[in-house]
């Protein structure tokens, strides 16, 4: 149990003899997205994060966004290049990440393979030298709460993944750790164990009191796990927030993007401002804003202006006029079951709808077949309104 | 259609078989190669030097008799080069192992400060020696000339090995796993000792196979420092029989062709009483060159 601040962390990679950034005429110094310096490869910049005491905070981005670095450099494994890390309020970027207490779940599962299930959680216990009942006291109670009790004397290689992974939490959580890390746990798990398990860490989360930090490219672990998501890119955070703030407010065109399946909808639009009012008009449909939108964007004096209109594909509604609406064109529909994903064209632009198979009444939703049109609209709440740099006009 | 595939099933099964049957007759062309000079070592050490020398040991012993066998084991030298070989056989194995282990896992690490200069280190003597006499000087100004530590320790690290154990370690030794025992509490020596010892088994025991088949079959060493013949190694001993042998003089015409004969039958005898323990001892090591130690450790 214990708080974690995280004040400007930043993470330079030094060129290494063959990487040194090589100048041509006219190309810029970029290797990926992230920025390159003459000091070496940028990984995580500006990063500031209170965590709270027993908070559960979930990083999330794509591949190469800076998530595992940050989590590695917080676990001791990296040498922070800048900036402060504090663990209950004392200065850790220097200590040793056996001094740190913490514990890591890797995406590796990273069990001992020449000890038993039992010998590898007990492992972390001998080391700080607890008396031999204590470790099969706190063992045993680890593997209860894990349900792994069972394979106590097996060796990892007569498990299977699931299980192991379930030995790699319980080798983390029998220290009783001040900050538990986990770094893609169930990256590595089938599609339906990944469920399983995800469900295991809720449960595992109410059991012990502890503060987590987890790590996953996965939105929907994100969603269903954190207290709050830190959404990165190129090693900058985008957004913090709480999974509701960033579904519902994302910052900027990038947050709206990653967060939430299928991806929200873009279309270039403008913004219209007439007698203090304010509207979007996009592809022939225009649509009044909220008033809550209509106040964030009034505080901000925000003039009309061409945008980039996002609405989400289950904030997407079928109307029945033909008048004021967005006309897209039906090129491919998937049944889900109780809902059908219809890919339309609209002007140029992909969209997804997102449309339940029956009505209120139970009857069945017409079906539209592939170049079918569709008559599409949306409400004045559900509008996403992000200016020429990408960023959320409201905020 | 099916009169089709099935047609192409029996050609693909047919390919196969030939390929099987070519494969196994070079195999085992090759396996012959391999084993019958062994084999003839065997027979011939057996079989009266007259046949040998005529040419009629072929696949089976001709005139069955042990007296080079007698004549060899009968000498306590023999048994005295036997022991020392073992000592220094076994001691040059410990140290070596506790010299090359450390050393690989050391030069494995990319964290290790003057890496570089390390390397350069073990690399160069690797191809420029100093030379016997520099050699001999500093065995004699360390005064070990004469001594059972001028046959060990020259030979306890030898650098092709230690480049093979830190290459073993780069690729065998997950580093996540090294990670995750640093953050369960292990510093640098408990990592080391717990973790990367117990999964560097197949290294140790491949390790001590060549260190201890190195210095089994080393004689040179032993020739140059060693003056005091109750220090000499089984090899050394094995060799002054033979040169006493063959260069017994005087006696009638027959003695000499006799100690010929038995000369000639001692060359198999010693290549059977020098090499029988190494050969005995392969295949308790063997199943470590194969064996993969970190199933079930890491999802890759």
């Amino acid at each position: 149990m214990a708080a974690l601040s995280l004040k400007n962390i930043q993470k330079i990679y030094p060129h290494s003899g063959q990487s040194k950034p090589r100048k041509k005429k006219g190309e810029p110094e970029k290797k990926s997205n992230l920025q390159v310096t003459a000091q070496g490869v940028i990984a995580v910049q500006a990063f500031n994060l209170d965590i709270a005491d027993k908070e559960f905070i979930v990083l999330v981005g794509p591949s190469g966004c800076g998530k595992s670095t940050t989590l590695r450099m917080v676990a001791g494994l990296e040498e922070i290049s800048g900036g402060e890390l504090y663990i209950d309020g004392k200065l850790m970027n220097d200590v040793e990440p056996k001094n740190r207490d913490i514990a890591m779940v890797f995406q590796s599962y990273a069990l001992y393979p020449h000890m038993t299930v039992y010998e590898n959680m007990a492992f972390p216990l001998k080391l700080r030298k607890a008396p031999k009942d204590e470790i099969d006291r706190r063992v045993k109670e680890a593997a209860a709460i894990l349900d792994i009790t069972q394979y106590l004397d097996r060796k990892p290689k007569a498990l299977s993944g699931g299980q192991r992974q379930r030995v790699a939490i319980g080798r983390a959580i029998v220290r009783e750790p001040k900050v538990l890390l986990m770094d893609e746990p169930l990256s590595n798990l089938d599609a339906k164990l990944r469920n399983q398990m995800r469900a295991e860490i809720i449960k595992l989360r109410q059991k012990i009191n502890t503060t987590f930090m987890y790590v996953t490219h996965d939105q929907t672990e994100a969603m269903t796990l954190g207290d709050r998501i830190v959404i990165m890119k190129d090693g900058w955070i985008q957004q913090i927030g709480t999974p509701q703030e960033v579904f519902d407010h994302p910052a900027n065109l990038f947050v709206a993007g990653f967060i939430g399946m299928p991806q929200m909808n873009f279309f270039d639009a403008r913004l219209l401002c007439e007698g203090g009012k304010y509207s979007v008009s996009a592809g022939g449909c225009t649509v009044e804003l909220s008033p809550e939108k209509q106040a964030n964007l009034a505080a901000k004096k925000v003039p009309a202006q061409d945008i980039t209109l996002g609405v989400r594909p289950s904030h997407m509604v079928l109307s029945g006029q033909h008048g004021n609406t967005l006309t897209a064109v039906v090129e491919v529909s998937e049944l889900m079951g109780s809902e059908v994903h219809f890919h339309a064209n609209a002007g140029g632009k992909d969209v997804v709808v997102i449309v339940p198979t029956m009505n209120a009444d139970g009857g069945r939703v017409d079906s539209f077949r592939s170049g079918d049109k569709l008559n599409l609209t949306f409400s004045g709440s559900v509008c996403h309104i992000f200016g020429q740099d990408g960023k959320n006009l409201e905020f | 259609m099916q009169r089709v595939s099935k047609a192409a099933g029996r050609k693909a099964i047919s390919g196969d078989l030939v390929f099987r049957i070519v494969n196994g007759l070079l195999l085992g062309l090759v396996a012959l190669i391999v084993l019958y000079p062994l084999y003839f070592v065997i027979i011939a050490s057996i079989s009266s030097p007259e046949a040998v020398l005529a040419g009629k040991v072929v696949l089976f012993p001709v005139g069955v008799n042990f007296d080079g066998f007698r004549k060899i084991l009968e000498r306590s030298d023999i048994w005295r080069g036997y022991l020392n070989t073992i000592i220094y056989t076994v001691l040059t194995v410990i140290l070596s192992l506790l010299v090359t282990v450390p050393a690989g896992w050391a030069l494995s690490r990319k964290t290790l400060p003057g890496k570089k200069f390390w390397m350069m280190f073990f690399i160069i003597p690797m191809f420029f020696g100093g030379g016997l006499i520099p050699f001999y000087n500093v065995m004699s100004s360390l005064k070990l000339v004469n001594t059972m530590w001028a046959v060990i320790l020259p030979s306890i690290l030898s650098v092709w090995n230690l480049f093979m154990t830190k290459t073993f370690f780069e690729t065998s030794i997950p580093d996540g796993l090294i990670e995750a025992a640093k953050i369960d509490g292990a510093g640098q020596f408990r990592v080391f000792t717990s973790v990367v010892l117990p999964l560097s088994k197949a290294i140790m025991a491949v390790m001590a196979l060549y260190y201890a088949v190195g210095q089994w079959n080393s004689y040179f060493n032993a020739m140059i420092f060693l003056q005091d013949e109750s220090l000499y190694p089984l090899q050394l001993v094995l060799k002054e029989i033979l040169i006493a042998s063959e260069s017994t003089v005087g006696g009638s015409g027959e003695t000499i062709l006799e100690q010929f004969r038995l000369a000639n039958q001692l060359k198999y005898v010693s290549v059977i009483v020098s090499s029988l323990p190494v050969l005995c001892l392969y295949p308790f090591v063997q199943k470590y060159f194969a064996q993969g130690v970190m199933i079930g450790s890491l999802k890759e």
